[in-house]
């Protein structure tokens, strides 16, 4: 294929060639002889090269023709040498591989908008509370907010993921399912990919019995089948019609396997202080998330002042749904992409390294070029050329390494992100990646560019090649720097992995406050359509209790609401005779617990006494009265009747209420003041919440109050004599022993919940340590780079040394010098930079400070380790330089 | 030879377009014909530099002024020649008339000088 230069470069040719042709036979005509007058007319024409040249230009071809020949020429340059074009292409790929495939998360998780219309007016709707934080919202408070306010189009209220008994066309199984309002996939303006979304008026009792499946649901369960729209779902025993399949991308807010439209009647939504319920809205165009604050924080106001029982603590917090997907994983996203740009700049600073190395033996070369024409900044303009070109090369590899990273992460499971748009190499990532390639080109190339082209020609020429055994001082001191550089990046790195790794073993060892080695849990749901009553539930649960305990191999059984270290419902509390004080605003952790509960999970009784069957009886018969009551009225505080019942309480919630005090024997009360609760007993502190989030205050009532018209899946413990593993075969057929319809979920044993709950984490230093790794295997190779260079270039003056009577030793100090000095001042700053730097970890850190000194330390020793490593084989080979061969050499 | 080359004349930033343009008036030619032309009617005292030459022709074509083809001269010589176009014609009587101006004023400010000397 011809260039539109090319051709225009013959025709020149040709009509150049033309014209001497004439004037020379023009002469000849005049009597000249053939030869004389070819000649002259050449002489008259003048330099040939230059008139073409500057008639080339005239077309603007010049600069286009000039980097196809620095292109061509690169690509010479890099057939002929593999080795170095292997090495620096390959660890081009890596560095552009990884950072383009970290790029693509932070596109799709901080940088795309939402892949919903209009997405700035989209945003989450949450409550706050005396005690920090965000709350759910109440059913009656949503319902006044949403015909109250100013500001927005429309608002949706949605369910947290529930757990469902599900039998579609294949087996049962547990689906997770988000009841929502009728409107609420209207509000984001999400289309189905089949069939509707659900209609006006489907969100009340009688008409709310259809579904919509996810993607993946429609796949797994229906095959994909194209007729899903005429079929129906089993859901905890009830027919559900299915209505559409929502598209593959769609994870939320709101994901689940399915969705059904949820009751919103003020009775079915809850009274207020019951914060169960979250909540998007759709702001009126024109109107800023300012005044939609504003105006929800006024309508707040005003619920207070009408229901200062329970709301006057209260008030609302708008968030744009942008922030709120974002707003976890900001921080562990920048880091980790900030990491692997660490790793880049390190593979950048490698290669400019390796580029200097050859630079050196290409002198000559480029001084030929000088000599011949060629100006400093065209012999710059084909030296970053080829350096462009070897980092493109590394690119295209680089791109698929990225490629096969994001197709991993979609599949792998339980990558903590959440993000509506897709993980993908989009158009934006490619052009990223082609950023980076250009850029990392110039970013190594540059250096050894200038340093190239600022050779001496005369010296060069004239030292007849021997110019590269003698390079100045100035390189040696611009590859010295470099190491440095890339020795500070590594340990920067390291610090980071160090401290998270020293972060995962504290998790990893974090006292739970059980004993529960020999503890398995699951999960079980009871449907509420055919377990209606307090009585009923309370009666399967007991039985279940019973038999487990009764197996063989099993020294206890329970069942709570929640288990460490995963927490769930909380509330406050008042105590009688306190107004206010500092206590308040203090929430408590509520777990309803089965009485053997705490000799099965190993938490220690501190004093009092733990609970008793008659407090479970008494909870249970509470329980009842009190679904009686809301489900005549629907209003509970209106009755005015007053429950109580016993307690156990654990030790920071009795330091935080009765400091200095024995808590037994205290009171205090819960549900708005409706049950007085008698504490009887103070056990050990569990991690109750987040792991690492510390003790919370925590109390511990019968059973019977996680049960009600809804109830949620409970959590079974079961004590066995060996491996808790074995136990799940007796588990599920005890379950099913009792009701064959019930499925036995999230079977786990506490240490697989501890790591599973530790995902983040694990995340976060597996992906940091591979890039410490990285940044380590790259450093050292460069400290080998520059060490047997520098073995190389004083070869000579080793030999001469030894002639001289210089020892091995000697000479293993001498080069070995190098190796510490350039390892040392890399560590100096790197210890420098991490110590700067690691602060951004501090979110992301447990029980250990940014700058912890151990494990600054241990990363230094690490690096020196490795560096002393990279240092052996040339400092080998240095104590085995011969005199007689090295004085000979040149 | 020598005579010639010192008595060449610098032609002005603009002067060879409106030179070659006329030139063409009479018809196509090839670059050495029209470096030729300029030579001979200009009684050899300017001298027209091929490094001048061809850019200028190729900035010409560039601006459609004057189009070029290849054809085959007397000599059975394969050559590419220039031809006015309808715009080179338009922008030649715009140059002349920019020409005459110019030369006119410089005249004018020449006869005034002379006649300064010769009072």
């Amino acid at each position: 294929m011809k260039w539109p230069w090319q051709k225009r470069d013959e025709e020149l040719d040709e009509e150049i060639r033309a014209h001497l042709d004439i004037a020379a036979r023009e002469r000849e005509e005049r009597g000249e002889s053939a030869s004389k007058a070819r000649a002259a007319a050449r002489r008259e024409f003048g330099n040939v090269g230059l008139v073409k040249e500057t008639t080339g230009e005239i077309w603007g071809w010049a600069s286009l023709e000039r980097l196809w020949q620095d292109v061509r020429y690169g690509l010479r340059m890099m057939r002929s040498s593999p080795g170095f074009t292997a090495v620096a292409v390959l660890t081009v790929a890596l560095g552009i591989g990884a950072t383009t495939a970290v790029f693509s998360v932070v596109n799709a998780v901080l940088l795309r908008p939402l892949p919903f219309p209009a997405p700035n007016q989209l945003v989450a709707l949450w409550v706050t509370e005396g005690a920090p934080g965000t709350y759910p919202l109440t059913g009656a408070d949503y319902l006044d907010w949403r015909t109250q306010n100013q500001t927005f189009k429309d608002m949706a209220v949605f369910s947290f993921q529930e757990s469902y008994n599900a039998s579609g066309a294949g087996e049962p199984e547990r689906a997770a399912v988000v009841e929502t309002q009728a409107n609420f996939f209207s509000v984001l303006g999400v289309q189905p990919i089949m069939g509707r979304t659900f209609l006006p008026g489907e969100d009340q009792t009688g008409r709310n019995h259809v579904a919509l499946l996810s993607y993946g649901f429609w796949q797994r369960d229906f095959g994909g089948e194209q007729e899903v729209l005429k079929k129906s779902l089993n859901l905890n025993g009830e027919h559900y019609d299915v209505v559409g399949v929502m598209p593959s991308w769609y994870k939320g807010p709101g994901g689940a396997d399915l969705w059904v439209p949820m009751d919103v009647s003020a009775k079915n939504l809850g009274p207020r202080g019951e914060h169960h319920l979250q909540a998007l809205g759709r702001i009126k165009a024109g109107m800023t998330v300012q005044q939609a604050q504003a105006d929800l924080k006024a309508v707040s106001a005003r619920l207070a002042k009408q229901y200062p029982d329970s709301n006057s603590k209260e008030s609302a917090v708008v968030v744009p749904l942008q922030e709120q997907f974002v707003w976890r994983s900001r921080t562990q996203l920048w880091v980790m992409f900030g990491a692997v740009t660490l790793v880049l700049l390190i593979a950048c600073v490698n290669v400019a390294n390796l580029l200097l190395a050859r630079s050196v033996g290409r002198t000559r070369e480029i001084a030929m070029r000088t000599a011949l024409g060629a100006g400093r900044s065209r012999v710059i303009r084909q030296l970053l050329t080829e350096n462009v070109l070897l980092s493109a090369c590394g690119a295209l590899p680089g791109i698929g390494l990225a490629y096969l990273c994001v197709a991993w992460l979609r599949t792998a499971q339980g990558i903590p992100l959440s993000q509506p748009n897709p993980i993908a190499v989009d158009p934006a990532v490619l052009l990223f990646a082609l950023g980076l390639a250009v850029g990392s080109g110039i970013l190594f190339g540059l250096m050894p560019a200038l340093q190239t082209s600022r050779t001496s020609l005369s010296e060069v020429l004239n030292s007849g090649g021997r110019m590269a055994v003698t390079t100045t001082s100035r390189g040696r001191l611009v590859r010295n720097a470099l190491v440095t550089v890339e020795i500070a990046l590594s340990l920067v790195l390291l610090a980071g992995a160090g401290l998270l790794m020293r972060t995962f073993s504290n998790l990893r060892n974090l006292d739970l406050g059980v004993r529960a080695d020999k503890v398995l849990t699951a999960s079980v749901a009871l449907p509420g359509g055919q377990y209606a009553t307090i009585e009923a539930q309370n009666a399967f649960w007991r039985q279940l209790v019973e038999k487990l305990a009764a197996a063989p191999r099993v020294n206890g059984a329970a069942v709570a609401g929640e288990l460490p270290p995963r927490g769930g419902s909380n509330g406050y509390v008042t105590i009688e005779g306190r107004t206010s004080d500092s206590t308040a605003n203090q929430l408590v952790e509520f777990d309803p617990v089965t009485p053997d509960y705490f000799r099965t999970m190993g938490i220690p009784l501190m004093s009092g006494r733990t609970l008793s069957e008659e407090d479970e009886e008494a909870a249970a018969a509470v329980a009842a009265k009190f679904m009686a009551l809301y489900q005549a009225s629907g209003a509970l505080k209106a009755s005015g009747t007053k429950f109580e019942l016993a307690a156990v309480i654990n030790q920071t919630m009795a330091r935080t209420f009765w400091p200095n005090q024995d808590a037994v024997g205290k009171t205090f009360a819960i549900s708005e003041g409706m049950i007085t609760n008698h504490v009887v007993g103070v056990v050990g502190d569990t991690q109750c919440a987040d792991l690492g989030r510390g003790p919370l205050p925590q109390a511990y009532f019968g059973l019977a109050l996680a049960l009600g018209p809804n109830p949620p899946p409970l959590n079974v413990a079961v004590l066995g004599t060996g491996k808790p593993a074995a136990l799940a075969g007796m588990l599920r057929s005890t379950v099913q022993s009792l009701d064959n319809s019930l499925a036995v979920f999230d079977v786990a044993t506490l240490p697989e919940i501890i790591s599973s709950s530790m995902t983040t984490t694990t995340y976060q230093t597996f992906l940091l340590g591979i890039f410490a790794g990285l940044a380590l295997l790259l450093a050292s190779v460069g400290i080998y780079g520059v060490l047997s260079y520098l073995v190389t270039q004083r070869t000579n003056e080793i030999g001469i040394r030894m002639a001289l009577g210089a020892g091995r030793g000697n000479v293993l100090w001498m080069i070995l010098r190098q190796g510490l000095a350039v390892t040392g001042a890399g560590i100096g700053v790197g210890v420098a930079g991490a110590y700067a730097l690691t602060g951004l970890l501090r979110t992301l850190l447990y029980g250990v400070k940014p700058t912890d000194p151990v494990t600054f330390v241990a990363v230094s020793v690490v690096m020196v380790a490795v560096a002393m490593f990279a240092c052996v084989v040339p400092v080998w080979r240095a104590t085995r330089v011969d005199p007689m061969v090295a004085l000979r050499y040149e | 030879m020598k005579d010639r080359y010192q008595n060449r004349i610098e032609l002005l930033q603009g002067t060879l377009d409106l030179l070659i343009l006329q030139t063409l008036r009479w018809g196509p030619q090839h670059g050495y014909g029209i470096s030729r032309a300029i030579q001979s009617q200009s009684g050899d005292i300017l001298q027209v530099d091929t490094g001048s030459l061809y850019p200028a022709l190729h900035r010409l074509e560039r601006k459609k002024w004057i189009k070029a083809e290849w054809t085959i001269s007397e000599n059975k010589q394969r050559v590419r020649v220039y031809r006015l176009t309808p715009k080179g014609r338009r922008q030649l009587t715009d140059e002349r008339s920019r020409w005459e101006q110019l030369s006119g004023a410089i005249a004018g400010i020449l006869d005034s000088v002379r006649g300064e000397f010769e009072s």
